[in-house]
């Protein structure tokens, strides 16, 4: 198997502007957020029972926002891989419904060195099949330096 | 209302160990199939000394340990039914893995009433969550940015 863990990319071969790999994800599904309740902790029926989701207007349950963000994480790791993040913060922006394909995005805003490692800065979004925002976000991570 | 007097209050500190199945689970659930996230030998094959935290796996550490908190944050006035997630933010300090001990601190650091132009209002509350391990080193800080419909 390829090596999960190493970073995909190289300080030196990154550049301020350019985009990060994007990751559209399936369809979101009912049984999906049921998993997500369990595995989070987040039981808020807002997110697994329809009739509270009909009751309080949202149109049907809504996903939960941080599954969303799951999604980001997703790609941020599969991008700097799974122990290279510094910092991740998102702002939800909107709701999500079921059979919404998310595609999440990012950029590189910044390139500089802290605490001893060469780092990397950048924006996030996800949105829907629509254009629409859910999510956006920034984050940093450390990048290994070729040869060091 | 959010009454402002509290920010500056923290909770009681909870315990949690961190646990591989976990891990799992919420990144399955996400549909996040690096097998870094669902073995201990492919995270060991990967040069891991095991499972990692996936970028999410902190709000596992948040909702599992504070099952009061309901409670906790009525008792500050909030309407726990009418609360939407508007920010959340983490800071990855140091390696955090499987069998691990952390205890986290959480307090209010910050609260507002926005008033709209139609006389309702929101309170816009953010908590922060500092997380030690077993070897008292600062491993994760969690911020979250709940916002309340009155």
């Amino acid at each position: 198997m390829t090596t999960q863990t190493k970073a995909t990319v190289y300080y030196e071969d990154v550049n301020i502007g350019d985009a990060l790999p994007a990751l559209t994800k399936e369809p979101v599904t009912h049984l999906q957020l049921v998993k997500y309740a369990g595995a989070s902790g987040d039981f808020n029926p807002l997110h697994t029972d329809p009739a509270v989701g009909e009751a309080i207007g949202t149109g049907g349950i809504i996903a939960h926002g941080m599954l969303i963000m799951g999604f980001v994480g997703q790609m941020l790791s599969d991008y700097v891989g799974p122990t290279a993040l510094r910092k991740f913060g998102v702002r939800f922006k909107g709701m999500t419904h079921i059979g919404d394909v998310i595609t999440c995005t990012g950029t590189i805003t910044e390139k500089y060195e802290a605490d001893g490692e060469p780092r990397i800065a950048g924006k996030l979004q996800a949105a829907d099949q629509n254009g629409d925002v859910k999510v956006i976000g920034t984050f940093v991570a450390a990048l290994p330096k070729r040869g060091a | 209302m959010f009454d402002q007097s509290k920010i500056g209050y923290s909770f009681a500190p909870f315990t949690i160990e961190v646990q591989r199945n976990k891990i799992h689970e919420l990144t399955s659930a996400i549909g996040d199939s690096n097998p870094v996230y669902h073995s201990r030998e492919e995270a060991q094959a990967a040069g891991l000394p095991d499972v990692p935290i996936s970028p999410t796996t902190p709000t596992i550490f948040n909702f599992w340990s504070t099952r009061q908190r309901g409670n906790e944050l009525a008792s500050l006035g909030i309407k726990v039914t009418h609360i939407l997630h508007g920010e959340e933010e983490f800071d990855y300090l140091a390696p955090i893995y499987p069998n691990d001990v952390l205890t986290g601190t959480s307090t209010v650091i910050n609260g507002k009433v926005r008033r709209g132009s139609d006389g309702s209002t929101m309170d816009i509350i953010t908590t922060e969550t500092r997380y030690i391990n077993q070897h008292n080193q600062a491993v994760l800080n969690t911020r979250s940015t709940i916002v309340i419909r009155e």
